[in-house]
């Protein structure tokens, strides 16, 4: 265990090392995901004013505000995408990582956390213009605050689990691009990465209760810039909990078999 | 001319190619129905509570996203597979057998790759664009589905100036990649009318990124609000930028082969 | 036949492929669409040797042999279709950490460290991955910067050196855990002949130094020659050599060579021998191995020689005698 603390700082460092080398590409990478929400912004905020100042409980201020969380969490909950891990599979990287005597995926998780730590810093200047232009309305308590930092790194590894097992459907076919068209296309809908989820019909929203989605974008988002209760906080920090023991336990099983497979026909 | 027999040769080639994988087919139609899926999802949410946006109807909502999608699919099959090989080829030196061929360099490029089956997107674009035409209050008369035409070719090929512009500037900085996915995340403003963005962003959008001339443009034509001057200007813009892309690929030869002696 | 000390015992080893066929052609191509054919390869086919604490053995064999196949079963990466493999009384395949952090595996062309950062920052991880203790990472790592002349390559990004001042750096990050088994898959190829020489140099003090047991494949017969006693010839998936490479060339060359540096001009030294080489006082001869003494002693007695050598042939032209030799006999199913 101390080992395995001692891997995860150190790697964490390592990828804080390697993400700073890479800063100039990684601002341009910031604007091509902030063009995703100010799109969202403008068109709902758009809507509200048509509306006489709101629509579906939010005002141009209270989108603003969800969008903008919307891009910090974003950092957040980047994970090794499934044509990462396809790609790596198929070209031999998965082979090198295979013969270290750690799990790769603990590599997974030190690479993008050590690579957000950098993002984030890189995140604050655009967040600020982006606060001057749109003026969110944003009054959140310090539970929140701190609720917020927690659900967005559950919000990560939920994510990462979800990826993992996505991109783990390479060990036995590579025709999986359909298969993740899907997922994106779900994930857009059910997360409260299109819009936030109160605005999407009643009988979706009792759905994405089942899934797992919504608490990788909505409730993060929300937990910061709406008004939950501390009950409500707490409980959701709960099932974010529950949603990524399942997922990891049933990344081990996979993984289990997925091995296996790899290492009879290899790469 | 010789280029356009040669760019019908490298059409039949690519579309060859990939009829070999009749797989590929279904995975791009399951992806091309996908995005109209998604799409469709997001104008329904948007008509949930208002029917209209920015002075657009409904209807005319979705041609605009029709013609997002179709244009889309013509970047996917024919600008984008030159300009990702192009960008390529010149961070690893590997240009070099493009530019000994005895025909003319930039031609070249442009036209030797072909995504045939990214066409389900042009497919798809044109259905919801039927669709979409069948709705509008006024009817589409000759004169506007002509401008609608005309929007589509000059908005064409403003976007291909514009991204072979982009990819030039590899020849003088190598890493460019980002800047090209920034585009890519750009793209996704086109799916609605450039009027509802802020000043700043709508001038962008026009005249940084030809994205307006792209998709709102010809939507303007097919929707009755396309003027005689916005399509003027339009012409005017295509063949400054014709020639400014032209200028930029001929300067940015020249360091490519001066710089890889 | 190997004993309880061995480091690595091989038996019956095998791995079998599946690939599916296809001919060219569009028709062809939609048929594959829905019935799909395959065959066996058979990568490698019952293959059993072993080996010896602190032994470097060579690898050889053609393109397509079996040997990274080999090499790849023995380090986990691969499950063998039948057969078994020991490595440090491990079962290789269950890839247990106490196994993984005892070995290397090398790949001539493939980088293990980080691209933009100093050398230095990717030892660092490594030593957090394989749990080098502080004190031991430091001695090994200074002991092996000095060994290869490293100096101050390790404090510049891996992508500003030169592509063997890049191998000597992964090297040295490979065995940071003091591994006591070394798989070393071409690490040489794209190296001029110094670099090579340095890396072979290191790898024989290492194996002095700690003992460890190393399995190399290589194109260059100069790192068998210098590095290997022992060679295990592979060709086809079969093992059809185990032993000193000077019985290779003994039991697979039948010809030996004669240099001679003369005067007199005017011979005809066909007649001691097929001629290789003439040119102006030197020529290079090839005489059957038995007759070698008796030739050289008529060469001698004959003719005004200055110089004369007799050398075993070069080892390249040996293993490509083996390799033809194995397949004109599969060939022709044995006929004499």
């Amino acid at each position: 265990m101390k080992r395995l603390i001692d891997f995860y700082l150190t790697a964490m460092k390592f990828a804080v090392q390697k993400s700073f080398q890479y800063r100039l590409q990684s601002f341009f990478y910031l604007f091509t995901m902030f063009a995703e929400p100010v799109i969202y912004l403008v068109v709902w905020s758009t809507i509200a004013k048509q509306q006489g100042g709101s629509v579906g409980g939010y005002t141009v201020g209270g989108f603003a505000a969800y969008y903008i969380t919307w891009t910090l969490l974003r950092n957040m909950n980047v994970a090794r995408s499934p044509g990462d891990w396809e790609w790596r599979i198929q070209h031999g990287s998965m082979s090198a990582e295979l013969l270290r005597p750690i799990h790769p995926i603990h590599n997974d998780v030190t690479d993008f956390a050590g690579w957000k730590l950098v993002m984030i810093l890189m995140w604050l200047p655009i967040a600020a213009l982006l606060a001057l232009i749109f003026k969110p309305t944003l009054h959140p308590t310090w539970f929140q605050i701190l609720i917020f930092f927690f659900a967005a790194w559950g919000a990560y590894l939920i994510r990462t689990v979800l990826m993992s097992l996505l991109g783990m459907i390479t060990f036995w076919t590579t025709r999986v691009g359909a298969i993740y068209d899907l997922y994106f296309a779900l994930e857009l809908v059910l997360s409260g990465r299109l819009v936030p989820m109160p605005l999407m019909p009643t009988w979706v929203q009792h759905l994405a209760n089942f899934l797992p989605f919504q608490w990788t974008f909505y409730f993060p988002i929300n937990a910061l810039t709406g008004s939950p209760t501390p009950a409500e906080l707490v409980t959701g920090l709960g099932i974010q909990l529950l949603w990524f023991l399942g997922g990891l336990g049933l990344v081990n099983l996979v993984w289990h078999y997925g091995i296996r497979r790899f290492s009879s026909v290899g790469n | 001319m010789k280029l356009l027999r040669l760019a019908w040769n490298y059409l039949k080639i690519g579309v060859a190619s990939e009829l070999q994988y009749r797989v590929n087919f279904f995975i791009q139609l399951f992806h091309s129905f996908v995005a109209v899926a998604t799409g469709l999802i997001g104008l329904a949410l948007v008509f949930n509570y208002t029917s209209e946006l920015g002075g657009w109807s409904r209807p005319e909502l979705l041609a605009v996203m029709g013609i997002y999608i179709l244009i889309g699919g013509v970047i996917n099959s024919a600008i984008q597979p030159n300009m990702n090989r192009l960008l390529r080829e010149i961070q690893d030196g590997t240009l070099d057998f493009a530019l000994i061929k005895p025909v003319d360099g930039q031609v070249l490029v442009s036209v030797r790759e072909f995504r045939f089956w990214s066409l389900t997107d042009v497919i798809a674009g044109l259905a919801v664009l039927g669709v979409a035409v069948a709705q509008l209050q006024t009817r589409v008369g000759l004169w506007q589905a002509l401008g609608f035409l005309a929007a589509l070719l000059l908005g064409g090929i403003m976007i291909y100036c514009f991204w072979l512009i982009l990819t030039s500037v590899a020849f003088w900085v190598i890493n460019i990649d980002t800047m090209v996915d920034l585009f890519q995340g750009l793209y996704a403003a086109g799916r609605w009318p450039i009027s509802i963005y802020p000043g700043w962003l709508r001038i962008g959008l026009t005249f940084l990124v030809p994205l307006a001339f792209a998709v709102t443009v010809p939507a303007e034509a097919l929707t009755g609000r396309l003027t005689v001057l916005t399509l003027v200007g339009a012409a005017g813009l295509a063949v400054l930028l014709m020639a400014l892309a032209r200028l930029v690929w001929r300067m940015g030869m020249r360091k490519y082969s001066g710089a890889s002696a | 036949m190997s004993s309880p000390s061995s480091v690595i015992a091989v038996s019956g080893l095998s791995k079998y492929f599946k690939v599916p066929t296809r001919e060219a052609g569009l028709k062809a191509a939609g048929k594959s669409l829905f019935r799909r054919t395959y065959r066996t390869v058979k990568a490698v086919d019952g293959i059993t040797f072993s080996i010896e604490p602190g032994e470097i053995v060579g690898f050889l064999g053609p393109n397509g042999a079996g040997k990274t196949t080999t090499l790849k079963m023995l380090s986990g990466l691969l499950y063998p279709t039948t057969g078994s493999a020991r490595v440090l009384g491990f079962e290789p395949s269950r890839r247990q950490a106490a196994f993984l952090e005892q070995i290397t595996l090398l790949m001539g062309n493939r980088s293990q460290l980080a691209w933009d950062l100093p050398a230095l920052d990717s030892f660092e991880l490594q030593r957090s991955i394989y749990s080098i203790p502080r004190s031991q990472l430091t001695q090994t790592r200074d002991e092996f910067i000095e060994l290869l002349d490293l100096k101050d390559l390790v404090k510049k990004p891996v992508r500003n050196l030169s592509l063997g001042e890049r191998m000597k750096v992964e090297i040295v990050g490979a065995l940071l855990h003091r591994p006591k088994v070394l798989f070393l898959d071409e690490p040489t190829i794209g190296l001029d002949v110094t670099m090579q020489r340095r890396i072979r140099e290191f790898v024989a003090e290492y194996n002095l130094r700690y003992g460890a047991t190393v399995l190399l494949t290589s194109h260059y017969m100069a790192d068998v020659e210098a590095l290997c006693q022992r060679v295990i010839v592979i060709h086809n998936g079969k093992l059809i050599f185990d032993g000193g490479l000077a019985d290779l060339i003994d039991r697979f060359s039948a010809y030996k060579t004669i240099r001679v540096t003369f005067n007199n001009t005017l011979c005809n030294w066909g007649q001691y021998g097929e001629v290789l080489n003439q040119d102006g006082a030197h020529v290079v001869l090839r005489v059957p191995k038995a007759d070698t003494s008796q030739r050289t002693a008529r060469i001698l007695s004959e003719q005004q020689v200055d110089d004369l050598t007799v050398e075993d042939p070069p080892i390249e032209d040996v293993i490509e005698k083996v390799f033809s030799q194995q397949d004109v006999s599969e060939g022709t199913g044995g006929a004499a």
